[in-house]
């Protein structure tokens, strides 16, 4: 019984991944061509226990996944959804399912992508696909913790490319690690959530001007 | 004046009184070095919450953050360092007989005493301001400068000073951490018109300080309670100016809480060596 159940539900399960592997098929193709990017960042902080001032720092990223940021003053920037890279979302390398649309289901598909590989375990990704565009516009992350991430990403054309130019990120993270929890304080409060939004603008983008292994090796 | 300058001439021609200063070197350039050796650690165990998070670039582990690091263990050794030459300002006069002879000359006790007083707080400044000179100049010179990140451990906050505003907060940080001094330096005083040696000055001054922290530091509401009332509570007054933004009000009112402590001390200090009998 439970076998007919299957085989007849199991076609459509199928249907469904080939189709959200479909939609980052489509945004690998697009970027295919990206092999490099440098840009000045600007961050702006509005988190009540992260006190700093506005940060400006050059970011350089090569395909497929190397960064670097470049500053002369202290400078944080956010690791997950903070910067663009079209490689990270390999059909290959996530389980991948197609979640319910949302009101903006004509033109957004929401895929939910649990990594395989063991380096990125831990993590659980929902990508908001603009099907037009062929542009990640949202996205979650959830991390082991309870670490939550969100980011809403808006676009500029850059030569042949559209690259974020402003990225809102939500956060929602522990306040305390969770080894620092246990104080000598027998009547230590729980410990409470940090919120709060990160805006990172990004400008002067420069597309694949070649830039050499050297500039990422660690001083 | 000239009494004053007469204390400060007889205090700083003591060896002893440079015992404190070569510890305070001692520390800080062993710190600092010791800093320097293991750079990587500290700025692994600094930042490992926000390493999960976020990438960080420049110069983090300056001299700027070192002198605030090496600074928080002020409160620990600088008052024994301070009680060392302040608990023996009057007392020792006992200890070597020269009370009597210093009492007889034309000087009221007020003026000898106030003297003494003024004494006392020039060195726990000069103290002070050696502790921060020694660990600004050794600190930028070994870690070089950049903005401020004063962080609390283990929790997801931060407040990042950029570098043009440090050295202004810095100096100003340096002077609170001075004035909570002072607190220590008038008890130990206190001590000191009450006593024939001064061993008796230092022992209770530091178990005063000792037993004041510890109260105000218990996680027991019955503490907690008492705690914003012991100057102790407000001997962390410096680091307010390191805060995002600062915050004047909290300043204000604890700089006048130990403002009053020296001004309560001193006097009791003052009506009690009045009346002291030296002739017995």
């Amino acid at each position: 019984m439970w076998l007919l159940i299957f085989s007849f539900l199991l076609p459509g399960w199928t249907v469904a991944d080939e189709e959200a592997s479909r939609y980052l098929d489509a945004i690998e193709k697009k970027y295919s061509g990206l092999k490099d990017y440098t840009a000045d960042v600007r961050v702006h902080f509005d988190i009540d226990t992260f006190k700093a001032p506005d940060m400006e720092a050059r970011l350089y990223f090569k395909a497929p996944d190397r960064t670097k940021i470049e500053s002369k003053k202290v400078f944080f920037f956010p690791k997950e959804g903070g910067y663009f890279n079209p490689g990270l979302f390999k059909k290959e390398d996530f389980e991948i399912r197609l979640l319910e649309p949302t009101k903006d289901g004509r033109t957004e598909v929401r895929l939910k992508m649990v990594p395989k590989r063991k380096e990125m375990m831990g993590r659980e990704f929902v990508l908001g696909i603009d099907r037009d565009a062929n542009l990640v516009k949202k996205m979650d992350i959830s991390q082991v913790g309870g670490r939550e991430v969100k980011a809403e990403i808006e676009y500029d054309r850059v030569g042949p490319f559209e690259l974020p130019k402003h990225i809102i990120l939500t956060l929602d993270l522990p306040s305390m690690e969770s080894n620092e929890t246990r104080g000598v304080d027998p009547f230590e409060q729980k410990p409470t959530r940090v919120t709060g939004k990160i805006d990172i603008t990004y400008s002067n983008y420069k597309v694949n001007t070649g830039l050499k292994d050297d500039l990422f090796k660690q001083k | 004046m000239k009494l004053f300058w007469f204390e400060t001439y007889k205090t700083f021609s003591r060896w002893r009184t440079y015992i404190s200063f070569s510890a305070i070197a001692i520390v800080v350039i062993v710190s600092e070095i010791v800093m320097k050796l293991s750079a990587n650690e500290i700025l692994y165990r600094m930042l490992k919450i926000f390493q999960k998070d976020f990438m960080i670039a420049g110069n983090v582990l300056n001299g700027w953050f070192v002198t605030a690091f090496i600074m928080n263990t002020f409160h620990i050794h600088i008052p024994f360092l301070i009680t060392l030459v302040a608990g023996d300002m009057v007392s020792g006069e006992a200890t070597s007989g020269t009370v009597r002879l210093l009492l007889i000359r034309p000087p009221s006790r007020s003026r000898i005493l106030t003297a003494k007083y003024l004494t006392a707080l020039l060195y726990t400044a000069g103290l002070g301001l050696f502790f921060g000179v020694v660990c600004i100049a050794l600190g930028l010179s070994l870690f070089g400068t950049g903005d401020l990140v004063v962080h609390h451990y283990g929790k997801f906050s931060i407040a990042l000073i950029p570098e043009s505003e440090i050295p202004v907060r810095m100096a100003l940080a340096f002077a609170a951490a001075i004035w909570s001094m002072t607190v220590v330096a008038s008890l130990s005083f206190l001590f000191s018109t009450l006593a024939e040696n001064s061993v008796g000055p230092i022992i209770g001054t530091m178990a005063v300080v000792i037993v004041f922290l510890v109260f105000g530091n218990l996680p027991l509401d019955f503490f907690r309670k008492f705690s914003p009332y012991l100057f102790t509570t407000h001997m962390n007054l410096w680091q307010r100016f390191l805060d995002v933004p600062i915050p004047w009000g909290t300043i204000a009112r604890s700089a006048i809480f130990l403002g009053l402590h020296n001004m309560g001390l001193f006097l009791t200090a003052l009506i009690l060596y009045r009346r002291k009998d030296i002739k017995s």
